[in-house]
């Protein structure tokens, strides 16, 4: 076990150190090709050579090698590697530290994750385990068309619909007759408010998690009726147990190999839908700051988001790695 | 009761299968996997169940358990008697209760008849926790007890393994000391030695006879292999296409076949005090079920066979000596000991 | 009990048959059975015809309408849908552009992008998974690296970065001049599935008997990789490309909505969604309504066609 870990961790490191150099070179490439994007902070009024020059140094593209296509710019790599080990990953247009912004803005991300985990798992254990236990029959047909319809619903086309077409006029009667304070009025409010964080993300939260959902609930199937079939379950079932016994400890607890493996893949998809739903909603977190970033152009609050999202999920695919070998003696044995 | 002469325990049986036949609907249609199965074992003794690969053998053990998958599997007709109760007329619950407590199977790969994320010891004992309600030190008690039972070195260190940690061997001793954990009165083991080296094989064929001669089970020995059954067996049921072609005590079993196909098996057995001719098989393939031939299903394959077994219905079992049973239109013949030539002469 | 399992147990083992390589046998009768099934479904009918519908809207855009979806007159903006047999069957946008006209032509981008990034991304995916897996050693160590290190950064947080460093490059007019930069950025972080399914399908089967034979017989590498080890890859992989086309269609509309995707004057649904969801509280619901059907119900005849293929490929799972 302890080898193992090491050997993870260790993977882990190098495959974050790649991610960043990955980015690294592509923010160089685009730098090298597109122009200086430290022309974006003037926005619409030219700057002077001096003024540009000034903002260039702030920004840490005053190399030469930003203007020879081609060159990967590995002093400004090196230069970057240790700002981040120092926690400074870059400022937006204003002069704000992405850090600082990205503190204040993950609790709220935080919020909408906890949310939309417990949706994601609940729902998913849930249909899966009765869509595998029923199956071939209707309630595993309804599942598995309920899982085709998120599918064909993209987070995106959720969250439009939510926010344009039935928040405003749920939310629009419920404060009429409840009051603008009432909780079931803040629930439904079309977009994020600071003083209710809580009451505010829980909707777009459950909805994000649904649209999760959908492979989630095929998988935990999947995985369980390989386990149904499984000798070792008929085996349980010679000895004599009830039925609730033995999904639980044989056909449940085996199947959670596969199932946590696919954490780490859901948990991307859940990033990316993230962007998407505190975009639209204006849900001041991580996902938001990106999203606002894109729309103004701020590449730097957005090189330094992603990669603080980077950090993030190789990890969680670590912390997924481990669950993995603790779930499974034939890994912490080996 | 007055004792008779004969060497069989003249108690009642402990487990009893009726005319029992089981059927699967598969993509093809239905297929009859078992069909008008009898035997019954009885307190001590050791009943072998001879076939080869489909001949239905381990369904029919699967039913009584309550373990086949229902659908595709049904059970049509039948019943198995369990100290007189018909455990295919439980509910599902119960069936599975009454084999629990009392008939308990051994299964084939033990490998996967084993959950790899639970350790051996949990697995031992987790019906006693689970139904019994006991101590999590009694249970780890009784676990090293079974492995010791079924002679695992250092039974106390290995109840916390897992079971990719043990040899095939040794997973297969676990097998059995799960089997009996609930102290079964009958013990079904189905080609318990299959997936084992010989020498293995052997040894634990070996434990099996031992225990089962100390508990004094009721023990059902499932295998394709006549080999093992000469050495433990009392009685002997042998199976084709999902009937009993032959039901005979093992010594006459070996003696004067009374079927055909028993006769072929036998014959096929390679033997040591026989060298250097050719060893006899048996021509042609199994059926696949589903397409087994119309007639005595044997026909194709057999020596014996006349018109009479192609056009025929299917033979009823002929009581060719008392309490000896053979599906065979020339059962007497055969039993006789007369080659197909001799009867092809006498113009049959 | 699974079905390979039921078979088991009515015959133990069913007799060999002539062929020597059974993937040539199987993959054809699974291909056979799996259109078998899927012609008898109505919903995988109903949903290929509705994607078909949008593809040959995609081909033949004038075949839908001939009006220009870039011309527009601001005295006819946000004229409600007419119906079809008057000027604007769908109405106009804020502009006075036809709405209709910009349905159809807006399909164009969104499919195209969607087709040529899967379509590139199986092909690479087949490619580095049969490498790596096949010879193993140090390809299979750099590529699996490659794959890990793709796969730790989101596709969307990619493509929005990406897209936002490149912004404002010309990549020239034209359907293609507009999606080629969505098309490269979002391929750079599509393929690794493929690989790493191609991958495990390959290490499955490189050791079984009818390959180490076909080794044996003197194939050559690249014989035994495209004629006897790929056919096992090509259903997963197969089952898998509706749901990734659906799956793109989607991103593409959110980065529209961003700006950052498919470049105006170019217009792709996404961007109508953008445009419209403003409108949809101004009285104009219909400017986001009827893209946002188009875009769901293209998605959910590939989510339904990928479904159905993947439950036809496995049945092990039916």
């Amino acid at each position: 076990m302890g080898r193992y870990v090491v050997r993870r961790v260790l993977q882990g490191i190098l495959t974050l150190f790649l991610a960043v150099l990955l980015l690294h070179l592509l923010t160089t490439l685009a730098i090298q090709v597109n122009g200086n994007p430290a022309r974006a902070f003037f926005g619409d009024h030219l700057p002077s050579a001096a003024q540009l020059a000034a903002v260039e140094k702030r920004y840490g593209l005053d190399d030469p090698c930003f203007d020879q296509t081609g060159n990967p710019c590995v002093k400004p790599f090196v230069h970057r590697l240790g700002d981040y080990f120092r926690g400074d990953f870059g400022t937006d247009l204003h002069d704000r530290s992405v850090t600082d912004i990205v503190s204040t803005a993950a609790p709220n991300t935080l919020r909408l994750f906890l949310v939309v985990t417990v949706t994601w798992f609940v729902v998913g254990m849930l249909l899966g385990s009765v869509a595998a236990r029923y199956r071939g029959k209707v309630t595993d047909g309804g599942i598995r068309g309920l899982s085709i319809l998120i599918d064909a619903l993209p987070v995106f086309v959720i969250m439009l619909v939510w926010k344009y077409i039935v928040t405003v006029p749920v939310y629009t009667h419920l404060r009429d007759s409840l009051g603008s304070e009432s909780f079931w009025a803040i629930l439904f409010k079309p977009s994020f408010d600071r003083t209710h964080p809580w009451a505010t993300v829980i909707m777009p939260g459950v909805l994000l998690g649904l649209a999760g959902s959908a492979s989630f609930i095929r998988l935990v199937r999947a995985a369980q009726l390989e386990n149904y079939g499984a000798d070792h379950v008929r085996t349980a079932r010679a000895k004599g147990l009830a039925e609730r016994h033995v999904i639980i400890h044989h056909i449940v607890r085996n199947s959670a190999i596969p199932v946590v493996t696919a954490v780490g893949f859901v948990f991307t998809d859940a990033l990316g839908g993230a962007v998407v739903t505190e975009g639209v909603m204006n849900i001041y977190g991580m996902g938001g700051t990106l999203w606002r970033a894109v729309q103004t152009n701020d590449v730097g609050v957005i090189m330094g988001v992603v990669t603080l999202l980077t950090v993030l999920t190789v990890t969680v695919m670590l912390l997924v790695d481990l669950l993995y070998a603790a779930l499974d003696p034939r890994i912490r044995f080996d | 009761m007055s004792s008779t002469p004969t060497a069989r325990p003249a108690t009642e049986p402990l487990l009893q299968v009726e005319d029992l036949a089981v059927e699967f609907r598969t993509p093809a249609g239905v297929v009859r996997a078992v069909d008008g199965l009898s035997y019954s074992v009885s307190a001590g003794q050791t009943l072998a169940i001879v076939g080869e690969s489909g001949s239905g053998k381990s369904v029919s053990s699967l039913a009584v358990m309550g373990l086949l998958p229902r659908p595709p599997a049904r059970i049509v007709g039948g019943r198995a008697l369990f100290q007189g109760r018909d455990l295919l007329s439980l509910p599902p619950k119960e069936h599975r209760a009454v084999c629990g407590d009392h008939v308990a199977m051994v299964f084939q790969d033990a490998l996967a008849a084993l959950n790899p994320v639970h350790t051996v010891g949990w697995q031992l004992t987790e019906a006693l926790v689970a139904r019994h309600r006991i101590s999590r030190r009694d249970a780890r008690k009784r676990a090293v007890e079974l492995l010791d039972l079924v002679r695992v070195p250092h039974a106390k260190q290995r109840v916390k393994d897992y079971p990719h940690q043990f040899s095939g061997g040794m997973r297969q001793r676990v097998m059995i000391a799960i089997a009996l954990a609930m102290d079964p009165e009958v013990l079904i083991a189905d080609e318990p030695t299959t997936a084992l080296d010989v020498t293995v094989q052997a040894q634990i064929m070996r434990l099996l006879a031992e225990i089962q001669a100390e508990r004094q089970m009721g023990l059902v020995l499932i295998t394709h292999d006549l080999g093992v059954v000469a050495d433990v067996a009392d009685d002997v049921v042998v199976m084709y296409a999902g009937r009993a072609v032959e039901q005979a005590d093992v010594f006459s079993a070996y003696a004067s076949p009374a079927h055909p196909y028993t006769k072929a098996l036998l014959a096929s057995i390679p033997r040591l005090d026989q060298r250097g001719g050719t060893l006899d098989v048996i021509p042609g393939r199994p059926p696949v079920q589903g397409r087994i031939p119309a007639g005595c299903p044997f026909h194709p394959r057999c020596g014996y066979a006349q018109d009479v077994c192609r056009t025929d219905p299917r033979p009823e079992p002929v009581e060719v000596a008392p309490g000896r049973f053979s599906r065979c239109h020339f059962a007497g013949d055969v039993l006789a000991g007369r080659e197909p030539a001799e009867l092809l002469e006498e113009g049959l | 009990m699974t079905e390979p399992d039921v078979t088991a147990l009515v015959a133990e083992e069913t007799p060999p048959t002539g062929s020597a390589d059974p993937v040539e046998r199987g993959s054809r009768s699974i291909w056979a059975d799996a259109i078998h099934t899927l012609s008898r479904r109505p919903s995988v009918i109903l949903a290929a015809l509705v994607a078909l519908f949008f593809v040959f809207m995609v081909g033949f855009p004038h075949a839908f309408t001939r009006t220009d979806p870039q011309r527009c007159d601001i005295s006819q903006s946000k004229v409600h849908p007419q119906g079809f047999g008057h000027q604007h069957p769908f109405g106009t946008d804020v502009h006075g552009c036809d709405v209709y006209a910009q349905l159809v032509n807006g399909a164009r981008p969104s499919l195209l992008l969607a087709l040529l990034v899967v379509a590139v991304s199986v092909v690479i995916g087949l490619v580095l998974g049969l490498l790596s897996g096949y010879y193993v050693g140090w390809v299979d160590a750099v590529v699996s690296r490659v794959i890990e290190v793709f796969l730790v950064i989101p596709l969307l947080l990619a493509a929005l970065l990406v897209l936002s460093l490149f912004k404002g490059i010309d990549t020239g007019d034209g359907t293609f001049g507009s999606i080629v930069q969505p098309a490269i950025v979002l391929t750079a972080f599509a393929w690794m599935g493929y690989a790493r399914y191609v991958r495990a399908s390959v290490l499955e089967t490189k050791n079984l008997d009818y390959v180490t034979a076909a080794r044996v017989l003197g194939g050559s590498d690249l014989r035994i990789m495209v004629r006897h080890i790929l056919p096992n890859a090509i259903g997963t992989v197969t089952a898998l490309v509706p749901t990734a086309i659906a799956g793109i269609i989607s991103t593409e509309a959110v980065l529209a909505f961003l700006g950052v995707g498919v470049q105006p004057p170019a217009i792709s649904w996404g961007i109508m969604i953008s445009n419209g969801a403003p409108w949809f509280l101004g009285g104009a619901k219909y400017l986001l309504l009827i893209p946002l059907c188009c875009l769901v119900a293209t998605v959910l005849a590939f989510v339904i066609i990928g479904d159905n293929l993947r439950d036809a490929l496995d049945p092990k799972l039916r």
